[in-house]
């Protein structure tokens, strides 16, 4: 009797089932909503609602406490977000729907127009959980927004003309359905109001360029060498096709705290050089291409730079210095 | 009810049966545990899986490697630990050439087969046998044979597996060995544990006053325990030993009743059995019918075992390739005996008066043997160097001799003697050649005086078993001068013989230095052109 020959057989055998038993999806993509309902229900207790538009999909979390009186995310939200992300996160991974993006849209139920906005690329939760990038990495390409619903402050203004106007309750609805609830054109307008998500099918370049604003916004804030110097007041990262050329367009107001020390050298060109490192490692991150040039102004000084797609790279290699860029 | 050979094989790997439904249920658990995972995770595990397998695979070959360099003593162990189980399959009739032997093993495999009806009349079960005899003989054939014939599994093992540097080694591989005898004897109904050279653990005990003990004696502690311990088991194993050493040389607590308490000798095969060995071994080969006569091989290959003879075919056959020869022909036989016999020709760069020294003294030698000698054949003479010798003449006994006559000692002093009488009476002085022919001569003449009583003084007995601090200068001097008078007789008589024949002797001078070498049958044929016979013919 040879045991190792037995052992190698039983092994191939164990195999053999397992590969026919990992075969199929564990969510498959005609029950893909539905699962995300129910998983988020089953384990985590959440009701939650889904809605699916090309390969996006939105979630929307009602919770009682979002937010405390100081303006922050309460714990109990906190962690009730994290459960339904994670839930999200292992449909989307264990189906066969391609799926390429999802947004969680978490409510006050109690304050409605108040919003958290969390958008994910399926692809990065994916390249986290085989630890082919850092958890710090991961946090930054996490898209986390809080702000007023806008298409609840829209519909307020446009109620009180209605009010004015003395318009029934179901002419107002059909009013609004005609011509204030559509598709929303950014990625700042996604939302949830009066149980209508207002999402589109976020594509990968608009992800980009919000995930750029989003990452200047915190190495503004966090980055001591930049915040002793600058007080950033805003950023913001467009994708745009002009001449028929894609581009990145970046705005960054970021006020000097001192006129006489921006004066130095050393200091010049900091704003450009910043947004040239974030966009470069951004769009390095998502192996993304289809852009030609990025255009970075800086608002406070009214200047601006367009830096192409193969100098960006180069800058990004340190095969290229800023001034020789920036002239 | 469960068959007793299923049985056998449950106790015999209960372990590994454990271990496979161990694995099996493992692999059960690890295949729900796969398929319980979502999707995404078990594509994950499944990937991992074979780098996974193959690191599992490559640390514990790491570990076993390390284990066995540092821990046991190297790999070398693996293989010497390891026990062979076989049914053997060597026929009855395979065996040939040791009828004597084979009457007496045919009662052995009727005691193996007929346990029940023996244990029944109240005889005595057969435990172990010990094979005694030469190398070569085909004890292990033998015992070969006897498993095949009881039909019962074969364990083989030498005794030098058993010897280890640290104690207790060998006396745990005799328990494992006699566990799966006793397992294999339950399924099978009895089982045969051959043990080649014996003698590696069964030799005398050292009891050491200190209290400490040698390897070999708790090796050999076992064995006995384990011969013992089949008693209470009552299960069929039979100990078959084997060994090349005396019996007297073999431990006594083992030759007892109930250890190895049956003994046969495998001695070296008699004219007859030669006759059939070769047959066997010829029939396996193509030779030439016509020129070799198997009865006349059988006569020339006195004191030969069957190995030898199994080895002389096999030689005779790879000249008779080298020569390009279809089939083996007697010229070729007789070269393969010479090479296995004398060695391999040396051919060293003789003066010519060197060379006509050492011819006169070979045909001195041959002259000697082939007209005096009663019971040797002069077999080839050479003046071609061998080994360190520049000459020699080969002889053989003319068939089995197990004493030795006076004569025939008489006539080897006389042979020995023969090549420095052939020189003096050439060249008038003599060389350094001589030496070893001195040594054997008076070593002969010694032995008649001092141990056999062939004096002519009456001195009767074995002297030399008493000190010699104890025999008196008289005695030492009468012995040592009847050594003497056996030497000078023999050289007179040599030297006689030599003068008479001296026409004979300058002819075979002539010959050798012509062809270097001279075989048998030309030997006999310048004999016999000169009227002479061997002393056999007369």
């Amino acid at each position: 009797m040879n045991i190792g020959g037995a052992g190698f057989r039983l092994q191939l055998t164990a195999l053999l089932i397992a590969a026919i038993a990992g075969c199929g999806p564990t969510y498959p993509k005609n029950k893909f909503e539905g699962s995300i309902v129910n998983v988020c229900k089953k384990e985590y207790k959440a009701d939650v609602k889904v809605e699916a538009i090309g390969k996006t999909v939105a979630i929307y979390l009602p919770l009682r406490d979002l937010i405390d009186f100081n303006f922050s995310i309460t714990k109990s939200a906190s962690e009730k977000i994290n459960d339904v992300i994670l839930s999200v996160s292992r449909v989307a991974l264990s189906s066969d729907a391609e799926f390429d993006f999802y947004v969680i849209i978490a409510h006050d139920v109690l304050i409605p127009e108040i919003q958290i906005v969390i958008i994910k690329s399926v692809d990065d939760v994916k390249r986290f959980l085989l630890n082919d990038i850092s958890r710090s990495e991961y946090s930054k390409r996490m898209l986390i927004d809080i702000r007023m619903s806008p298409q609840a402050q829209k519909e307020r203004s446009i109620k009180e003309i209605f009010e004015r106007m003395v318009l029934d309750k179901k002419t107002q609805e059909q009013v609004l359905n005609d011509f204030f609830r559509s598709e929303p054109a950014a990625l700042g307008d996604i939302g949830y109001w009066n149980n209508h998500f207002y999402i589109k099918d976020i594509s990968l370049a608009e992800f980009i360029a919000e995930q750029i604003a989003n990452r200047v916004r915190t190495e503004f804030r966090e980055e001591k060498g930049l915040s002793d110097i600058f007080m950033l007041k805003s950023s913001k990262c467009h994708y745009l096709s002009k001449k028929g050329k894609a581009y990145f367009r970046m705005e960054i107001a970021a006020d000097p705290r001192s006129l006489a020390q921006t004066k130095d050298a050393v200091y010049q060109n900091k704003v450009f050089g910043e947004g040239m490192s974030v966009s470069a490692a951004v769009t390095h991150n998502y192996r993304f291409s289809g852009f030609e040039y990025v255009e970075i102004i800086d608002v406070v000084d009214g200047k601006s730079v367009e830096v192409s797609g193969d100098d960006l790279e180069l800058f990004r290699r340190k095969k290229l210095k800023l001034e020789e860029i920036v002239k | 009810m469960i068959p007793k050979r299923w049985k056998m094989y449950f106790n015999m790997y209960w372990i590994r049966l454990a271990i496979i439904l161990a694995i099996i249920l493992v692999l059960i658990l690890a295949v729900w545990g796969l398929m319980s995972l979502e999707s995404f995770y078990r594509n994950i595990t499944l990937a991992t899986m074979p780098i996974n397998l193959i690191m599992v695979a490559l640390n514990a070959t790491i570990f076993v490697f390390m284990y066995m360099m540092f821990m046991q003593g190297g790999l070398a162990k693996i293989s010497k630990s390891k026990i062979k189980g076989e049914l053997v399959n060597v026929k009855w009739n395979d065996v040939i050439g040791m009828e004597e032997a084979k009457r007496e093993a045919w009662e052995v495999v009727q005691l193996i087969k007929d346990r029940a009806r023996v244990k029944k009349i109240g005889g005595k079960i057969l435990r172990g046998i010990l094979m005694l005899g030469p190398p070569g003989c085909g004890k292990t054939y033998m015992a070969k044979a006897i498993a095949t014939e009881a039909a019962v599994p074969f364990l083989s093992m030498s005794g030098s597996e058993f010897v280890e540097i640290f104690v207790g080694v060998g006396a745990s591989r005799v328990r494992r060995l006699f566990k799966k005898a006793r397992e294999l004897a339950y399924g099978y109904g009895g089982c045969i544990v051959f043990i080649d050279e014996l003698d590696a653990i069964a030799r005398k005990r050292v009891f050491s006053v200190f209290g400490g003990t040698e390897e070999t004696n708790s090796t050999q502690n076992q064995l006995l325990a384990e011969m013992d311990g089949l008693h209470e088991k009552d299960e069929n194993v039979i100990v078959i030993g084997a060994t090349n050493a005396p019996e007297d040389n073999l431990d006594k607590a083992l030759l007892r009743p109930g250890r190895f308490d049956r003994k046969l000798y495998i001695d070296r095969p008699n004219l007859d059995e030669r006759e059939k060995i070769f047959q066997f071994y010829f029939d396996k080969v193509k030779y030439d019918k016509s020129s070799v006569d198997i009865k006349r091989l059988a006569r020339k290959a006195v004191y030969k075992t069957p190995a030898e003879i199994e080895n002389i075919v096999k030689e005779s056959a790879l000249i008779a390739a080298r020569d390009n020869k279809e089939s083996i022909e007697f010229k070729h036989i007789s070269e393969a005996i010479e090479r296995i016999e004398m060695g391999l020709k040396h051919r060293r760069h003789m003066t010519p008066h060197e060379k006509e020294m050492t011819a006169y003294h070979e045909s001195g030698h041959l002259v000697v043997l082939y007209l005096l000698h009663p019971t040797e054949d002069v077999f080839k003479a050479s003046i071609i160097g061998r080994k360190e010798s520049l000459g020699v003449v080969h002889h053989q006994p003319r068939e089995e001799m197990f004493t030795k006559s006076r004569e025939s000692l008489l006539a080897d002093v006389k042979v020995s003697l023969a090549g420095y009488v052939a020189e003096k009476m050439k060249f008038g002085t003599t060389s350094s050649g001589v030496s070893m022919d001195f040594k054997m001569a008076m070593a002969t003449a010694h032995a008649m005086v001092w141990s056999l009583g062939m004096n002519d003084a009456g001195l009767v007995g074995d002297y030399t078993s008493i000190p010699e601090t104890q025999l008196s200068e008289k005695l030492k001097q009468t012995l040592n001068d009847e050594t003497g008078k056996i030497f000078t007789r023999c050289l007179k008589d040599v030297d006689e013989l030599l003068t008479e024949e001296r026409v004979i002797l300058d002819r075979f001078v002539k010959e050798l230095l012509a062809k270097e070498e001279l075989d048998y049958d030309e030997i006999d044929a310048i004999f016999k052109e000169y009227g002479k016979f061997g002393m056999q013919a007369v």
